[in-house]
């Protein structure tokens, strides 16, 4: 049987003739696609896990002063709230990052005992904590990580718990995280009197009124009733809060800074290539190709790079993930799965660096004069 | 070719000055010339890897670049042979006869089939999967000239195809070049510096600082 050349045969041997720098542009490209895998996958896992463990708790409104995390309140403002019509259930609380050891810090929630946030969780060994008492919960990744069991203490910033229990949440958030009295929490973080925020459970919508209205109208009657606060749905606080916020911005920041390499390194590759190829460019001129098939050629190598490197990336990528959601340190708040979505688009954007990258190159191939190319040496 | 004039440099070098030649379709023609006579840049002139300065090449009456595109006349029209033969180093032999085929529509066995067919025709039946540096000078102009005869063009333009050959070699390409010309009926223009080459040609012209001078 020939040998058949095909358009993209010809140009993977064109890349493979100088396998090292073709290895090393592909290490380069792998590096970036694997940070944004990594990086980006990691915040809106970050902000996945936030919103389930809103949908597991069953919280329809976040109450807030602002639209931050950063933010506090009156407690005093809880019977207000669990006064107006639309309201089933207004419970207080307070959220803060602590380190436990030096090692490992934790998201702390502090919450009132008979919260209906805590009927989510199931206590897989000990019980509940009560209202006033040095007791926690501890998620159970995080039991795991700092090796306790029920009826062990847990030192927090100079304070002695009692871990009364441990549990299994519906979110990577809780099974990371510390579960304690309102008040304890509020005494630790001196903020007495304060919370971070009411999570709010509405009556079911009347019958005939689509969810969607009956969210807007309650509210409308929150905020109408409490001047000052900001009743904010669930989801619309799981992706936009200053948290998750900060870490899509931290995620797209340094991802786009390894793109930016990882585009350089193939745009560096190409045009080395495209010299090295001079003549070359020039015999396919002179044997009939047109400029936009010389084009289409090197952009077809510098998308060959940016795909390859952008699998490779998404097996760093993915291997970076995995190790995060194992580590002490991280396992709280990562989660080793990425959506399908998350790696099509981590493939376009490999694609889209190999097409950036290879479009000077390709132009200045395209647009050599085929006498003056032959005549390079 | 009608009052062809190739200059470079802002003017300052003329390489053609005003050339008339007349080629029929069928033909035989050798060209020779000193070195910077202006051979070269006819032949690349004629091929349509360049344009003119003033003056026009006529294909079929219709004037390259204007009427007929370069490139569809390159790929179409045209077969080019080089002194260095200018095989990619990175292709088997027939992967290299394929490049040209790659710039028309043509189904890649097609294209595989017509390669290995051309080779053959070249006596390469056994050096089919062999790269440019496997093979020697002889079976790599051999390669050279199954690539320019890949379109079927009917112009065979070959820019001192035995420059870099013994004359075992040399014979054998020239054999061959003709033996082209007379079965397909295609026209050839051998740009040469040796003699016994030109003088074998039915037409042989000189060209001399930019002038046809016999």
């Amino acid at each position: 049987m020939a040998s058949q050349l095909s358009f993209a045969g010809f140009a993977w041997k064109n890349l493979w003739r100088r396998r090292l720098r073709t290895l090393l542009t592909l290490c380069g490209i792998a590096m970036a696609i694997g940070a944004f895998v990594a990086l980006v996958g990691f915040s809106r896992a970050f902000e996945h896990e936030w919103l389930r463990m809103y949908e597991s708790s069953g919280t329809d409104l976040a109450i807030v002063e602002k639209t931050f995390l950063n933010t506090s309140l009156e407690e005093s403002v809880g019977p207000k709230l669990n006064a107006l019509p639309v309201v089933a259930q207004a419970r207080p609380m307070v959220f803060n990052l602590i380190d436990l050891t030096p090692e490992i810090n934790a998201l702390v929630y502090g919450w009132q005992a008979d919260s209906y946030e805590l009927d989510s969780l199931v206590i897989t060994s000990g019980r509940r904590f009560r209202d006033g008492q040095p007791e926690i919960l501890l998620g159970e990744i995080l039991a795991g990580n700092l090796n306790k069991k029920a009826g062990d203490t847990l030192e927090i910033q100079g304070s002695t718990f009692t871990v009364v229990g441990i549990d299994h949440g519906g979110s990577a958030l809780e099974a990371g995280a510390v579960i304690m009295p309102l008040d304890q929490l509020q005494r630790l973080s001196s903020l007495e009197g304060k919370v971070t925020a009411f999570h709010v459970r509405l009556r079911p919508a009347p019958a005939g009124e689509a969810q969607d209205h009956y969210l807007k109208r309650a509210q409308a009657q929150i905020e109408n009733a409490l001047p000052g606060l900001h009743a904010i749905p669930a989801a619309e606080r799981a992706s936009n809060n200053q948290i998750v916020l900060l870490a899509h911005a931290a995620a797209w920041g340094t991802s786009s800074i390894a793109l930016l390499m990882g585009i350089l390194g193939i745009a560096n590759t190409m045009a080395m290539s495209v010299f090295e190829r001079t003549r070359e460019i020039g015999i396919l001129r002179a044997l009939g190709w047109k400029r936009s098939s010389v084009m289409l050629l090197i952009q077809t190598e510098a998308v060959v790079l940016g795909l390859a490197g952008g699998f490779l990336g998404l097996g760093v990528g993915w291997g970076t993930l995995r190790l995060l959601a194992a580590l002490p340190q991280t396992a709280s708040i990562v989660s080793a799965s990425v959506s399908p979505l998350h790696l099509l688009q981590a493939l376009g954007i490999a694609i889209v660096s190999g097409l950036v990258a290879g479009a000077i190159p390709a132009w200045r191939g395209a647009h050599l004069s085929p006498v003056e190319a032959l005549r390079h040496d | 070719m009608r009052s062809l004039c190739k200059s470079y440099d802002e003017g300052r070098i003329e390489a053609l000055r005003g050339v008339d030649l007349c080629i029929a379709e069928g033909e035989y023609l050798a060209i020779t010339g000193a070195s910077g006579s202006g051979k070269s840049t006819l032949l690349q002139l004629l091929g349509g890897l360049d344009i003119p300065t003033s003056g026009e090449v006529l294909f079929q009456n219709a004037a390259l670049g204007a009427a007929v595109g370069l490139d569809a006349y390159r790929a179409h029209k045209v077969g080019f042979i080089f002194q260095a033969f200018y095989l990619l180093p990175t292709l088997r032999a027939i992967e290299n006869v394929q490049v040209p085929m790659l710039a028309v529509s043509e189904s890649a066995r097609n294209r595989a089939e017509r390669a290995e067919g051309l080779l053959c025709e070249m006596g390469l039946k056994d050096r089919l999967n062999q790269y440019p540096n496997e093979l020697s000078a002889g079976e790599r102009q051999r390669v050279a000239i199954a690539r320019a005869l890949a379109n079927d063009p009917a112009i065979l333009l070959a820019d001192e195809p035995t420059g870099n050959l013994d004359s075992v070699n040399s014979a054998r390409i020239m054999e061959m070049l003709i033996g082209i010309h007379q079965r397909r009926g295609m026209t050839l223009v051998v740009v040469t510096h040796e003699n016994e080459i030109a003088n074998a040609a039915p037409r042989h012209i000189r060209i001399r600082d930019g002038r046809i001078a016999s």
